[in-house]
């Protein structure tokens, strides 16, 4: 029984959870482009040269976090490149890229993205419990944080097992590549298969908490990913 | 214009922009419905806003007058 | 609260619901960068003082009816249904609010107070919670837009009877009229407010650059827009606008007044006329030698300004009036933080319309200690509505500072040649 959870969670749940992801993305970014655009501007003076690219550069730069919160702007820093190289490690997992050498047993980045990010988010929690930042936010906002620290922290435990044998390696970046590369290729294998380290019941866990995430995130403040540069035109064009 | 019965004077003048017209809408329920309020202000748009203020609240502008600079305009309460 | 009225206010939250508007209240972080944005949690450290208090209270109701989690799972982002306890709330981030958009600018993603705060005031119209006191004048502005006629000719008295003190300013040819009216083909119509200290000023500055211009029946300032009815702040404006088109003019030149410069220039859509403030029609003429002016007025004090935000940070017009003090005086002082950080008055927004003198005056102490830590003895402005406020600021805590309009001080500098 809690082999075929554990199938279902490493497989099905994946295709299902990706798949409602993108749906969800796509509902909601065509729901708001059918409604009325604002009709008369919303620009802040003084105006800026090259509106449109300032706009898009400062959605990434943050400079107004920069100047009046610059420890959370270190950690909003951290956490978005960290966000980045993590999507770039784990794609780099599959045997078809290679952004480290294939032979190397790491992921990108030796597990020090995945510490990063972890510090940051946490961070980002905590900052929720003290005044004034306690007194805006709602139950979502630790809830999406607290799932984010658990998919970071479940990833460093199997990042930090890896090595757990004296011998060596227990798993390495090319076990997970078979299991991604089966996932890709929609082989159905048993992940149980390629993955025969003693902490699989570790990679189902953060496997079933990420699902759970790409299933809340059409649904959460994560979609800010995709208007960050279209409010900053606003602000701007 | 003195032969109108004067229940109240006000002396709205040199007041920001928009307190006369806002002190007048405060004060006529100061008086009783019949009697007449005597504004005193310094504001040329009192004489066009001050008949549209009344025709908006039911009340009347019985008249106005301009004298050294002072305007006066005589409101009476009728609702 | 009953359920016609709770549908009234979903459909008029719906109608508000645009591109900006779904992703200022889908996006928001709740990274808090925005709350030391405002002057009155500065002043009063109070979370619904702060910008995203202010929204959250918006955006509760919107999880509510608009979005399947807050139907759902309410309690995941506390969502929560028109009831006339929330609409207390509502009223708070209506009127707790200036529109000065300082925190547009701390907002990493740009995030519109102002825009939540007019849904809000859009809101307590449908739940006629709205202060009385816009709303009357909003529709005194409207109705003197349809009698017009029947009052122009007192109008046109009381205008006339202003020439002494125009002439004691600048003495203009014989025979031209000092505040001219109804003159067709105008290169400027001037918008000025109701009272004569709006004016005067710009008569005598504009008779001293030979300014062929006419006086508006009509009042600069846009109640529809301080009270939230988009319908009637469109009213209000079409006045102007037709005045305008009927005397062909070229510029529609607004007093320093902010709001109204802000809702004519941007919220009207395009005219066949430019709109300017009065403030860059003055530092024309300076530019282009039509007026001088004598340093010696101001001589011996210490002068500083005050950016209205909607003329600077929501209307663009920052240098003019610094270009116009530097003619004015040698003694000038920018007050820190200035230009787009400049903290706001506390009056904006319909406040000093609706009294609200206790909210004004400890929701602006931040205002204060930022003229008064210039040292200054005049303070300057370009807004009635942040004169008004200034002037009982400086009464209030007792500063000294003596509150001037800009357009006053060069009409008194005015050299006559």
């Amino acid at each position: 029984m809690v082999d075929k959870i554990f199938y279902f969670i490493m497989v099905p749940m994946v295709y299902l959870a990706f798949a409602w992801c993108a749906v969800g993305i796509m509902w909601k970014v065509v729901s708001i482009l059918r409604l009325p655009k604002q009709t008369h501007t919303l620009k802040i003076f003084p105006e800026k040269s090259a509106a449109g690219l300032r706009a898009t550069i400062e959605a990434f730069t943050m400079p107004s976090v920069r100047r009046h919160q610059p420890v959370l702007w270190f950690f909003l820093g951290v956490f978005h490149l960290g966000i980045l190289g993590l999507i770039l490690s784990h794609l780099d997992l599959l045997p078809q890229i290679n952004l480290v050498s294939a032979e190397s047993k790491h992921m990108l980045g030796n597990g020090a993205i995945g510490v990063a990010v972890t510090v940051s988010v946490l961070y980002f929690l905590l900052r929720r419990f003290r005044t004034p930042i306690r007194e805006i936010s709602v139950p979502a906002d630790y809830l999406i944080l607290f799932l984010l620290f658990l998919i970071f922290i479940t990833g460093d435990t199997i990042s930090w097992a890896n090595s757990w044998n004296p011998d060596g390696f227990v798993l390495t970046k090319q076990d997970f590549g078979a299991y991604l590369n089966s996932l890709v290729h929609f082989t159905f294998t048993n992940p149980r298969d390629l993955l025969t380290g003693s902490h699989y019941v570790v990679i189902v866990i953060h496997v079933l908490l990420a699902n759970l995430l790409l299933l809340a995130l059409p649904f959460s403040k994560i979609m800010h990913t995709f208007f960050a540069v279209p409010l900053n035109r606003l602000r701007r064009v | 214009m003195s032969d109108i019965a004067v229940a109240k004077i006000l002396d709205l003048k040199g007041l920001p922009c928009p307190m006369p017209v806002v002190k007048m809408s405060q004060e006529i329920g100061s008086v009783q419905v019949g009697e007449v309020i005597e504004v005193h202000t310094t504001d040329p748009g009192s004489l066009s806003d001050f008949p549209a203020w009344a025709s908006t609240a039911g009340q009347e502008v019985l008249t106005s007058e301009q004298n050294n600079g002072v305007i006066k305009i005589f409101v009476k309460r009728l609702v | 609260m009953d359920e016609t009225r709770k549908q009234e206010l979903i459909k008029t939250l719906s109608s508000r619901l645009n591109q900006a508007m779904r992703m200022y209240l889908d996006n928001c972080t709740r990274c808090g960068t925005c709350i030391e944005a405002c002057h009155a949690y500065a002043s009063e450290p109070d979370i619904k003082y702060s910008p995203v208090g202010r929204a959250q209270n918006i955006r509760r109701l919107y999880e509510k009816y608009f979005k399947g989690a807050g139907k759902l799972a309410p309690w995941l982002s506390e969502a929560i249904e028109f009831d006339d306890a929330v609409m207390k709330k509502v009223y708070d981030t209506a009127y707790t609010c200036t529109g000065c958009r300082r925190c547009v600018t701390y907002c990493p993603f740009g995030i519109d107070t102002q825009q939540i705060q007019s849904l809000a005031k859009q809101l307590l119209i449908v739940a006629d919670m709205e202060p009385k006191v816009l709303s009357m004048l909003a529709d005194m502005s409207i109705a003197k837009g349809k009698n017009i006629d029947k009052t122009k000719g007192s109008f046109a008295t009381a205008v006339s009877n202003l020439e002494t003190e125009v002439l004691e300013r600048w003495r203009s040819e014989a025979g031209a009229k000092a505040v001219p009216l109804d003159v067709q083909d105008a290169n400027v119509l001037y918008i000025a407010l109701a009272g004569k200290h709006s004016i005067i000023p710009a008569a005598s500055i504009m008779n001293a650059a030979k300014e062929k211009w006419s006086l508006s029946y009509f009042e600069a300032v846009n109640f529809g827009a301080f009270v939230g009815n988009p319908q009637k702040t469109k009213e209000i404006a079409d006045r102007i606008i037709q005045e305008a088109t009927r005397l062909n003019v070229k510029e529609v030149v607004i007093c320093e007044c902010g709001t109204a410069y802000r809702v004519m220039k941007y919220m009207t859509g395009e005219h066949p006329f430019k709109v300017i403030s009065f403030i860059e029609l003055i530092a024309r003429y300076l530019q282009e030698g039509r007026i001088k002016l004598d340093k010696a007025k101001l001589q011996g004090r210490k002068v500083t300004y005050h950016d209205p935000c909607q003329l600077a940070r929501n209307g663009g017009v920052y240098e003019e009036p610094r270009y116009i003090l530097s003619h004015l005086t040698d003694d000038f002082v920018e007050m820190t933080p200035t230009r787009e950080d400049n903290w706001c008055c506390g009056g904006g927004g319909g406040l000093v319309a609706m009294g609200e003198k206790d909210f004004r005056m400890k929701s602006a102490k931040v205002k204060v200690d930022q003229f008064t830590a210039t040292g200054a003895q005049v303070l300057s402005t370009a807004c009635e509505n942040c004169h008004t406020q200034l002037s009982d600021l400086s009464e209030h805590y007792k500063t000294g500072v003596k509150v001037e309009y800009l357009s006053d001080l060069v009409s008194k500098a005015l050299v006559q040649e």
